[in-house]
């Protein structure tokens, strides 16, 4: 993944982001929980609109 | 009451030529000289342009041209606001040499109102790493004890306002980035209703989560220099076109009849605050309660689902900005910034799109919390500031954040001093409310200063 976003890091600088992945991957995994199917994305962030 | 003057009160003597402003920019350049080299909340010290500005600012005085209560203020900026002719760093190796040919929207606005610039102020590099030791400069440290943290990124208005340096400064602030110093140095700082107050020509982090706003000694300052940079700005895409209100019009009006909703769960569950946080907050309950106010609890979300969707999108957007120099040139940032704006290699477009979904769900359900409510208060940060040199890496990330909600939101908020810890330390709270009620806020926020102690005690360093 991080190749693919073309960061070619050497072992040790992977080593060095892993912990903050592990907690990373839980977050996203919180954003991914069920929404209702009528939830539109917020593309254009409006505060009057949310 | 401090020998260190308010904005209001400089502001009423300047009016009534009863205070110099090269006198007091010289007091406050002195102060600079004497206690920063502690601080490291400076990069850079402006002094012939302050002394400058403090010129022309007295020639109003005298002459009767005061341009009005900004005129002859001694303020700095965070180092992202661009200021022309003067190097603006993001406190980064990237841009050790950036000298901008053009003020930031702000910084022209405070100009044009007759501020004094002193300086440009130590950040987290970019407004996120920190603290970072790994920079061509020391990061910021805390004036009511140097081996603590400022917290950040607006980490040298936080400490240069609560040692007495400025009377304020200019913060940013994507996910607590001016609310967070805020409390941990003691001060006040709001953030504003996305939208209020222009980014332009201030170093972006995350387009959609960026808000500027100012840091200073009380809530009072707040709104007299938000009345300085709010406003539409057609260089601003997020800008909203609607007119600026009088930011301290509500002042001393006190709380009675005001509607204040707690989001205790926040503070107590979902990350539970220190002792004296906990405390602080209910103290300003009863004064609010006492003072004729509507007190009642109000149940979100869980922190931890305001805090991922802001979390995700702060550093994917970050890392849409920062991309291109991250791949050439990744170890000429800190490794702070570094490591954690590369997790947003993990997230997918999918990953994206949710976040953005369930931002507009959070968003509609704070908003309908706050249909019935005028401020709703939370902590600000979990307690005292820590040691500057045992913030771990991830800390940002392992715990929710009680700032974040906002800046999913774009509602505003203002943190306040609400006493201190056991250590000796300030501690802090939250008070938010409905899109551009900033008055309101900083009536409620003002009540409780007033009518506390806390606003007369400084760091023992500021003498």
């Amino acid at each position: 993944m991080l190749a693919r976003a073309g960061l070619t890091l050497t072992p040790e600088q992977v080593k060095a982001i892993l912990p903050g992945a592990a907690i990373f991957r839980d977050m996203i995994a919180r954003v991914n929980a069920p929404l209702p199917r009528e939830a539109e994305p917020a593309l254009t962030f409006d505060v009057e609109q949310g | 009451m401090s020998a260190i003057l308010t904005i209001a009160e400089a502001a009423r003597r300047i009016t009534a030529r009863q205070l110099s402003p090269v006198e007091l920019a010289k007091t406050h350049l002195d102060r600079i000289r004497r206690l920063d080299p502690q601080l490291n909340a400076f990069l850079l010290v402006t002094e012939e342009r302050a002394l400058a500005d403090a010129r022309a600012a007295e020639a109003r005085q005298m002459s009767g041209g005061l341009r009005g209560r900004l005129d002859g203020i001694p303020i700095a900026h965070k180092d992202i606001y661009s200021t022309a002719g003067i190097r603006t760093t993001a406190h980064s190796k990237l841009l050790e040499h950036n000298v901008p040919t053009r003020d930031a929207h702000t910084v022209k606005k405070w100009a044009d109102a007759g501020t004094v610039m002193l300086g440009k102020l130590a950040t987290h590099e970019f407004a996120f790493g920190g603290p970072s030791f790994d920079l061509p400069w020391p990061p910021a440290r805390n004036p009511w004890n140097r081996d603590r943290f400022t917290a950040g990124s607006s980490s040298g208005t936080g400490a240069a306002v609560a040692a007495g340096l400025i009377l304020g400064g200019t913060g940013s602030d994507t996910g607590g980035s001016i609310r967070g110093p805020a409390a941990l140095c003691g001060i006040a700082g709001i953030k504003p209703t996305y939208g209020l107050s222009s980014r332009a020509g201030i170093l972006p982090l995350a387009f959609s989560l960026d808000h500027a706003g100012p840091m200073a000694w009380t809530a009072e300052d707040c709104g007299l220099l938000l009345q300085g940079m709010a406003g539409p700005d057609p260089e601003d895409p997020a800008s909203a076109d609607r007119p600026v209100p009088d930011f301290t019009a509500e002042l001393g009006k006190g709380v009675k009849g005001l509607r204040i909703g707690v989001v205790r769960h926040f503070f107590e569950r979902d990350h539970r605050a220190s002792d004296a946080t906990r405390a602080g907050i209910d103290a300003a309950l009863e004064f609010f309660r006492k003072e004729g106010a509507e007190v009642r609890d109000i149940t979100l979300s869980p922190a931890a689902d305001y805090h991922a969707v802001g979390y995700l999108l702060m550093v994917t957007e970050a890392f849409a900005l920062h991309g291109p120099w991250m791949r050439e040139r990744f170890m000429d940032y800190g490794e702070l910034f570094r490591d954690r704006v590369s997790l947003a290699a993990t997230v997918s477009g999918p990953d994206m799109i949710q976040a953005t979904r369930r931002r507009r769900l959070l968003c509609r359900e704070m908003a309908a919390a706050m249909e019935n409510l005028d401020v709703i208060v939370s902590a600000s940060q979990p307690g005292e500031a820590p040691r500057i040199d045992s913030v771990p890496k991830w800390a940002n990330m392992e715990k929710p954040s009680f700032t974040m909600p906002f800046n999913v939101t774009g509602f505003p908020a203002i943190s306040i001093c609400t006493g201190f810890g056991e250590g000796g330390l300030p501690v802090a709270m939250q008070l938010a409310g409905k899109p551009f009620t900033e008055p309101t806020l900083l009536r409620a926020a003002h009540a409780y200063e007033t009518a506390m102690p806390w606003r007369a005690r400084r760091p023992a360093m500021a003498g």
